[in-house]
């Protein structure tokens, strides 16, 4: 199997793929320790900005892994026969308070509902639900061609 | 809230729980888009 030279896509192919899909995996690190999860995602390609939502609980792996503003490291992928194509963002991780919510961040987290990664065993009302946003300051679109 | 507009109503969302004070527009939003908390749909019942 060769692999064909691997391409950087253009903002607007990478912004494509970006709004073909709504789920990628988000990568957060402290220290040595990795943390990766999977979320679903609404982006908004003019502020080059991701809304997600999390659920976690005040003694969860999570919450350490978001105590402060971490940078995190979002990835979204996807194939098609051949050709593989993936988009990196790397950008701090803010939480959207309540009191800070306009009707942009409503638009924006409807595009974040589905599907709904989190495994969530207990009702909604019981969960600890918190909102944020990626803004990223590098995002990158690649694509590479493997011819068999 | 970061709406330009006063706070009209309150939305409490029928899944999660969750109470918000909204303007205008942002209750067209939520009818629309589902709760911004959770996702759940919503209905005009929600808002009071």
């Amino acid at each position: 199997m060769a692999l064909n030279t691997q391409t950087e896509l253009p903002p607007d192919e990478t912004a494509a793929i970006l709004r073909r899909h709504e789920t990628g995996v988000i990568s957060l690190a402290r220290d040595d320790d990795p943390y990766a999860i999977p979320i679903s995602y609404g982006y908004d390609p003019d502020e080059r900005t991701f809304y997600l939502r999390l659920v976690s609980s005040p003694e969860s792996e999570k919450r350490r892994f978001l105590a402060s503003t971490p940078t995190a490291r979002l990835v979204v992928y996807e194939e098609e026969t051949d050709t593989y194509r993936s988009v990196v963002a790397q950008g701090p991780l803010e939480e959207v308070e309540r009191d800070d919510l306009s009707v942009e961040h409503i638009e924006q987290y409807g595009e974040a509902k589905r599907p709904l990664f989190e495994i969530w065993g207990e009702e909604k009302r019981d969960l600890d639900i918190h909102l944020y946003r990626l803004v990223a300051e590098t995002l990158s679109g690649r694509e590479i061609t493997v011819e068999r | 809230m970061g709406g330009d507009e006063s706070t009209e109503y309150t939305f409490v969302c029928p899944e999660c729980g969750e109470s918000l004070d909204v303007n205008a527009s942002m209750r067209d939003a939520l009818l629309d888009r589902g709760c911004v908390i959770c996702g759940a749909s919503v209905s005009p019942s929600a808002f009071a």
